[in-house]
């Protein structure tokens, strides 16, 4: 995928229109990121272990010749570490300084499109201290389950933190 | 900007910034014959040619800062190399200044800073230049006893070297040559080096008279104090002629007598010196020679982005990664029964092996060049600075030919300069005190650089005062990095090593140069960075040795690999000195365990533990690999040692910036990444004294 598609803030400047998302549940809840600020996803390749690395860091892997930082997604979100599960997945986006990171997800499920009308923007953060600062709104589709909406940057630059 | 444009700008930077090292060297061996109390014309004709170059270079790619001080430059050199300006000190004052300006115009158009403002340090340089001009006398115009057809086809310079030869009382003579065109440029510099030996060569030009079309006639002019006799026994050959040419004496009646007629007394010559720039046939001929020298020049060497390099060294690293499933399969083929097949593949795999082999160190050479680069510029510094000091000082430099990888030598010269600094400002003493102490009033400072194995070595080395130990163990208790109780007890070496501490120097005043207390922590954060160590060596009233210890190269290492607890990391092979049993019998001795070895105690660091990844205490066999940085070593205790392999070293995301104790990651084959340990780091880490020091130092 072209880097040029990645925008530099959460939605860049078309957060009054429809957005593409990609949807991902982590411990059941359902989440979300603008298809933009996902280059890749990946199918977890085995990962190394990086001592005294900050918490929400599980390790690095290599990604076509790049040793990529990979992110838990869970540990961000202040929940509990998942075992391995054969749906995980790593999305690959950039975090602090633009470097390309993973942020690892239980599961991916689909790419849904949302009109600006199904989108509600919070200001304030949602949730509790954990989530401070990484999720940006709820998504509520006309049919379907309400998504949270993520922050790819944020979230990647506060898990290596 | 377009991609093009911006390769067009990165080349002009690289060779702008060869031409300002090419002049910056030009310079120091002037400053050298200047010393020596005789300039070499030669020189200065060099660093003008190198200037006209770059104002050149520069006014294509507006660079007006830098177009405009090159052009003042210029007309410096040119009244230096005519003689309108004589050479001083203050003349090279301003030369060298001028060589920093540019650097730091260099510097700004690199950032992308050129706004067109010119910075005060040009402006300074600028003025300067236009006083030195100011003196210049008029070219001298006395008559003088040489044909004027003669100086009709000398450029302006040659015929002012022309007069400076007469006046020192030489002859000229004519050396007429014929070369086959294939080989002129090589024969002709080798021509010109032997004639240099013996006078100087003023000019040479094409008589426009050949035998063949294959062949070029040329004709040097020569000033030498030589006998005839003499030139012919060293340069003459079947193809050369010598001969000498005669000068008008002042005082004959002859004297507006033609060139023409002057050579044409000469029984061998058929066509004249004089004639023979002007006339039609010629003037191809010696653009023929010139061009065809520039050709070969520009086909000698090509520029390439150091990134580049480190592409393709990554290709390497993913053809080993090939390499090693080959391996496999042929080993697999040749046990399923197959076997002359798979020796067939095996022979394959050896042939592909050292192929790879040779590739990989084709390139790690293209990476490294010589020190010398990083060396001349710290000569330009010394001579700065034991000016602004008021300290004469004699810098010495051996092996500068030494080679290293190009990015390292990048890095070095912050560091190496600070040394140099720290050596001038706090190692060296004042003339009045040196005399005292019954030495060379001049001050020495030793640059040294030698390969040994995969390191190379630069020492950095002052006869003065030698470090003040008690002051700085004073220091060191003053800023809080160590207990006062401690003191007594710290080592010889341990001492050294607070010299290193942020915020520490033994000065009492501030001086202008070092001694703000930032410095030898920042050059030894640095000089780590690069995968080296600094060591040193005092005695009091002697001197002073700090001595790095720095890898060849950064690209391509060898590696153990090791694991501890189910993690393998990569060990780099340069930074270790043996592997050996874990003795059962360990002590503890301050609180840190040691084994002997050998008699030798060796402190151990226990991997899984230090990194916080032990799962159960180690128990059963398990193996010391003793890692050797500098005069340190520290025994690695792992559980196994998994094999050797060549790792190409990625770094690890800046994310990971904070994290201690690897040097970056590696592909191990089979998709898994290893860590590869910052042995440097580790020792380091482990060794500091106290843990007050130690924390000093990990909050560096």
């Amino acid at each position: 995928m072209p880097e040029s598609i990645v925008h530099s803030s959460f939605l860049g400047r078309h957060a009054e229109h429809a957005q593409e998302l990609l949807a991902f549940v982590t411990q059941g809840e359902l989440y979300a990121a603008p298809l933009a600020a996902v280059q890749e996803i990946v199918v977890p390749p085995p990962l190394t272990v990086v001592p005294r690395a900050p918490r929400a860091v599980v390790g690095v892997c290599s990604v076509r010749g790049r040793v990529v930082t990979v992110v838990d997604f869970r540990t961000c979100m202040g929940l509990p570490p998942l075992a391995q599960g054969r749906r995980v997945r790593i999305l690959l986006g950039q975090g602090e300084n633009d470097e390309i990171v993973g942020l690892r997800v239980d599961e991916v499920r689909h790419v849904v499109r949302l009109a600006a009308g199904e989108l509600e923007w919070t200001a304030q953060s949602l949730g509790g201290d954990a989530a401070d600062s990484v999720l940006r709104g709820i998504g509520r589709p006309a049919n379907g389950e309400e998504l949270v909406l993520v922050d790819m940057k944020a979230v990647l630059t506060k898990g290596c933190a | 900007m377009s991609e093009a444009s911006d390769r067009g700008r990165e080349e002009f930077l690289g060779e702008a910034q060869d031409i300002i090292e090419a002049f910056s060297r030009n310079l120091l061996s002037l400053d050298a014959s200047f010393k020596k109390g005789s300039v070499e014309p030669a020189l200065l004709n060099e660093g003008f040619r190198a200037i006209h170059t770059l104002k050149g270079l520069a006014s294509l790619f507006g660079v007006t800062g830098l177009a405009m001080l090159t052009h003042r430059l210029e007309d410096l050199l040119d009244g230096l190399r005519l003689g309108r300006i004589s050479i001083s000190s203050e003349v090279l004052d301003v030369l060298f200044a001028a060589v920093e300006a540019c650097h730091l115009l260099l510097a700004a158009e690199r950032e992308d800073e050129d706004d067109g403002a010119v910075p005060d340090v040009v402006h300074r340089v600028l003025t300067q230049i236009e006083l030195l001009g100011r003196g210049a006398k008029a070219a001298n115009d006395d008559d003088f006893t040489i044909d004027p057809g003669i100086l009709a086809v000398l450029t302006e310079y040659e015929e002012h070297r022309l007069r400076a030869n007469l006046e020192a009382g030489l002859r000229l003579f004519r050396v007429r040559v014929q070369f086959d065109l294939m080989t002129i440029d090589k024969e002709l510099a080798l021509l010109k080096d032997r004639a240099r030996q013996l006078g100087e060569v003023i000019t040479y030009l094409p008589t426009g008279e050949s035998s063949s079309p294959d062949v070029l006639e040329l004709d040097l002019v020569l000033a030498s104090g030589e006998e005839l006799a003499l030139l012919v026994s060293q340069l003459g050959g079947e193809a050369i002629a010598i001969e000498e040419i005669p000068r008008r004496n002042a005082q004959a009646t002859a004297r507006r007598e033609s060139a023409a007629q002057v050579l044409s007394r000469t029984p061998m010559s058929a066509s004249h010196l004089a004639s023979s720039v002007p006339s039609s046939a010629s003037v191809p001929a010696l653009e023929r020679v010139v061009s065809v020298q520039e050709k070969r020049l520009a086909r000698r060497a090509v520029r390439v982005d150091i990134h580049k390099l480190d592409r393709l060294m990554n290709v390497v690293g993913e053809l080993s990664l090939l390499r090693s499933s080959l391996r496999r399969m042929a080993d697999r083929v040749k046990n399923s029964g197959q076997r002359q097949l798979g020796g067939e593949l095996h022979r394959l795999h050896r042939n592909f092996e050292r192929r790879l082999e040779d590739m990989q160190d084709g390139i790690l050479e293209m990476r490294m060049v010589p020190l010398g680069q990083v060396f001349d510029r710290l000569a330009r510094g010394v001579r700065q600075m034991s000016r602004d000091v008021g300290k004469e000082v004699r810098l010495v430099i051996t092996g500068a030919e030494t080679e290293i990888d190009k990015l390292i030598v990048e890095e070095l010269g912050d560091p190496l300069l600070h040394m140099l600094r720290n050596a001038i400002d706090h190692g060296i003493e004042t003339e009045a005190e040196r005399v005292r102490a019954k030495k060379n009033p001049v001050g020495t400072i030793a640059l040294n650089a030698y390969q040994k194995g995969n390191h190379v070595m630069i020492e950095v080395e002052d006869d003065g005062r030698g470090v003040d130990e008690k002051r700085l163990i004073e220091r060191a208790v003053q800023i809080g990095a160590i207990e006062p109780s401690s003191a007594p007890d710290i080592s010889r070496d341990e001492v050294m090593g607070l010299m290193f501490l942020p915020g520490l120097s033994t000065r009492d005043a501030v001086s202008e140069m070092s001694g703000r207390g930032v410095g030898m922590d920042v050059v030894k954060t640095n000089i780590a960075r690069l995968g080296g160590v600094i060591d040193v060596h005092s005695e009091r009233g002697i001197g002073t040795k700090m001595t790095l210890t720095l890898p060849i190269t950064l690209a391509i290492v060898r590696a153990l690999l090791v694991s501890a607890e189910e993690h393998v990391f990569a060990v780099p092979l340069s930074s270790v000195s043996e592997i050996v049993l874990l003795d059962s019998k360990t002590r503890f001795i301050d609180g840190r365990e040691v084994m002997s070895l050998r008699g030798s105690t060796l402190p151990l660091c226990r991997l899984a533990e230090f990194f916080g990844i032990s799962k159960q205490p180690q128990r059963g066999r398990a193996f010391v690999v003793v890692a050797q940085v500098g005069e340190r070593r520290l025994g690695l205790v792992i559980d196994s040692v998994a094999g050797q392999q060549d790792i190409v070293i990625k770094a690890l995301g800046s994310s990971l910036d904070r994290v201690r104790g690897f040097a970056g990651a590696t592909e191990l084959g089979d998709q898994r990444v290893g860590l590869v340990l910052d042995t440097t780091g580790i020792v380091e880490e482990v060794l500091s004294i106290h843990d007050t020091l130690r924390k000093a130092v990990l909050h560096a």
